[in-house]
């Protein structure tokens, strides 16, 4: 039974690195390689208590080790965020289909995060700066509730002064000491602090359904066509293989043939953002 | 090739192809039949039945609860012993192409799954008679195996027409070929009758139970989402989920970790059903199917609108098993009925 596509690989947490108060990036060493493609998702499992879906946040090139950035929010989180290094976990993946990087070639590509909703775009970042020269312009834009729940806020404000980069963070609530935009993300993807070419390039999202719902909406409006609009669908998992069922939008398994969809594959889909 | 089995040979003939094997038979009781499991054919016990068992046939390929293994080890590898299933009804039988296609022919393969399926010899037989609830014509299929069996037996009053579906039942054939003889004409158009008649009252008892027999259930799903026809119905919902758990397409599941018996970090493969409120949901509380009525829906989506799409066929077979199981006396042929009128 080595082969058996439900059990995970053991895996130790080597690292863990805190965020904001409720989000922490865990470095993991699985006992075999783990190569994955940005946009695929793993199952990480908190021995004895269960396993959960995530998206690892860190660079694509490199699979001894993977971060995975993840936000407390029940049973399986709390565990995790109890762990110390040296914690035995366990690991399956990778799973789902990556973002179509050959297609991003030689284009303009705007990435709109919210939240935890980052660290999948992160692992995005490392593949696109690979090889930058590839693309026409990169810009992120990105969303938090505070300035304190900003991830990754020393490497987002080293990215400020990159010039193969266009940054921009926003917060919904801002205390004394934030010099940045202050409103929902949709703020900063208007015309006076965005410049993009919507017919030449693709956006991708990836955040809270409430922000990939009005974000995606902002999208469209700005001239993005369906079909180059890349969501994370972030559904109920548990095989993430195309056999639960749990997964299941419209006509598709999301851990199977996403979790990335392309906007016009799902827009007529009941409840989608939900 | 067709062979005749003659009436008083049957159990002769069914021990002897189930001998070395562990044997899934039907017996009676109380007017229905159960599946249950011995070490031979036993005659006066088991029968052939007229109609499908209360369980559906899915419970030995795919088991209620699976172990999977612990954490970090490999599983003890605990071989399946070769089993025959004799008796077997097509809209069981059918069940398993929803079966196949999820677990055996979608890329990565169950090999809990494939090992039972391939350890498991099907030996399923016409129904000479309907339950109530059954209304498999009204789904496309009809009460008699066409394919999928590795041996079919039709019973008639003037002896058993067998027929091999596979390899390995014309093997099975080949060995006990001295119970049968070549199918005469006469024989094969007994059972053609039969399977029409059968087929036509099948046909009635649907339709005197709300569903026409060759409607468009796909069109009439599809287009009733959201309508108030899930309400109606939710509103009798307990859920339980029982439609779910004894429907023999079914074939959702969760993975849950656990400790095993040696104290160790285990996880099991167990049935889970879409009616329950947290199937869909996810954490921080959004949940796309918040409303019974949208489980309920989900339900129907599933099996005539997703599985039309994917495979062609429609994921319900007819069986009836979820009227009759059903705690807020739904009944599907009622529901597809409404969907359909409705159009
Ligand atoms: C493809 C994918 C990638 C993800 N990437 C990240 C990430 O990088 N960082 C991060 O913090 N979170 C991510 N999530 C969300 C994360 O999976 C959930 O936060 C996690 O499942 C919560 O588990 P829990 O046991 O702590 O929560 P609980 O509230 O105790 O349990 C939530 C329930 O929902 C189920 N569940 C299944 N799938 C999901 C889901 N998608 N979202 C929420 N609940 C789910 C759980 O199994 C459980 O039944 C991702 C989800 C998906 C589908
Ligand atoms: S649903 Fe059809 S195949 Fe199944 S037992 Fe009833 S009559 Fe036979
Ligand atoms: S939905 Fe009901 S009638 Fe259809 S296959 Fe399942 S249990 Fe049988
Ligand atoms: S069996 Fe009936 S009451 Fe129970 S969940 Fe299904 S539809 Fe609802
Ligand atoms: S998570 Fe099991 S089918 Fe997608």
């Amino acid at each position: 039974m080595s082969c058996n596509p439900y059990m995970p690989v053991p895996a130790i947490l080597e690292k863990v690195i805190q965020e904001t108060s409720n989000i922490k990036t865990f470095l993991v060493r699985p006992a075999k390689p783990l190569v994955f493609k940005a946009g695929q998702f793993v199952e990480l499992t908190v021995p004895g208590t269960g396993e959960a879906p995530f998206t690892p946040s860190s660079s694509p090139a490199e699979s001894e080790k993977i971060e995975l950035t993840i936000m407390r929010v029940g049973k399986v989180t709390e565990k995790l965020h109890a762990l110390k290094p040296g914690a035995e976990l366990a690991v399956r993946g990778p799973l789902g289909q990556p973002y179509p990087l050959a297609k991003y070639h030689g284009k303009e590509i705007l990435i709109v995060g919210g939240g935890v909703g980052l660290a999948p775009l992160r692992a995005l970042l490392f593949a696109l700066l690979e090889e930058v020269d590839k693309y026409k312009k990169i810009i992120v834009r990105y969303g938090a509730r505070t300035p304190a729940d900003i991830v990754y806020r020393k490497a987002v404000e080293e990215s400020w002064g990159r010039k193969d980069l266009d940054v921009m963070i926003t917060v919904d609530k801002s205390d004394a000491d934030w010099k940045g935009n202050e409103g929902v993300v949709t703020t900063i993807l208007g015309p006076k602090k965005l410049t993009c070419n919507p017919g030449e390039g693709v956006a991708v999202v990836c955040g809270p359904p409430i922000m990939m719902k009005f974000a995606t909406l902002e999208i469209l409006k700005l001239g993005y066509a369906p079909e180059n609009i890349y969501l994370s669908m972030e559904k109920n998992m548990s095989c993430g293989i195309g056999k639960c069922g749990h997964c299941r939008l419209g006509p598709y398994y999301a851990c199977k043939d996403g979790p990335v969809f392309t906007y016009d594959r799902v827009k007529n889909l009941n409840k989608i953002w939900d | 090739m067709m062979y005749k089995l003659d009436i008083t040979r049957l159990d002769d003939f069914l021990s002897a192809i189930s001998t070395g094997r562990d044997v899934f038979a039907l017996e009676e009781s109380a007017g229905q039949y159960h599946l249950t499991r011995a070490d031979s054919w036993q005659p006066g016990r088991h029968t052939l039945g007229a109609f499908r068992q209360v369980e559906p046939l899915k419970t030995l390929v795919f088991r209620p609860r699976e172990f999977l293994g612990e954490i970090g080890r490999s599983r003890p590898e605990a071989v399946m012993p070769e089993r025959i299933v004799i008796g077997v009804k097509n809209c069981d039988l059918s069940a398993l192409k929803i079966h196949d296609h999820v677990f055996l022919n979608t890329e990565p393969a169950d090999p809990l799954y494939r090992e039972a399926r391939e350890k498991t010899i099907i030996i399923s037989c016409d129904c000479s008679a309907a339950r109530e609830v059954c209304f498999c014509p009204a789904v496309g299929e009809q009460p008699y195996p066409k394919a999928g069996f590795d041996i079919n037996i039709s019973p008639t009053e003037h002896g058993y027409l067998v027929e091999a579906g596979s390899a390995r039942g014309r093997q099975l054939l080949e060995k006990a070929g001295k119970f049968l003889a070549a199918a005469d004409d006469a024989l094969l158009k007994e059972r053609d009758r039969n399977r029409r008649e059968l087929t036509r009252k099948v046909c009635a008892q649907a339709e005197q139970n709300g569903l026409a027999c060759g409607a468009d259930l796909r069109r009439a799903v599809e287009k009733s989402q959201g309508g108030k026809i899930w309400d109606d119905f939710a509103l009798d919902c307990v859920e339980c989920g029982a439609c779910n758990l004894i429907c023999c397409t079914c074939h959702c599941f969760l993975l849950a970790d656990g400790e095993s018996k040696n104290k160790a970090f285990a996880r099991v493969k167990q049935w889970d059903a879409c009616l329950y409120k947290n199937f869909a949901a996810v954490a921080g509380g959004a949940n796309p199917r918040r409303h019974r009525a949208e489980r309920l829906y989900n339900r129907f989506e599933k099996k005539f609108s997703f599985f039309p799409e994917i495979l062609g066929i429609y994921a319900c077979d007819g069986c009836g098993r979820c009227v009759e199981a059903c705690t807020g006396k739904i009944d599907i042929r009622k529901v597809l009925g409404r969907a359909v009128h409705e159009l």
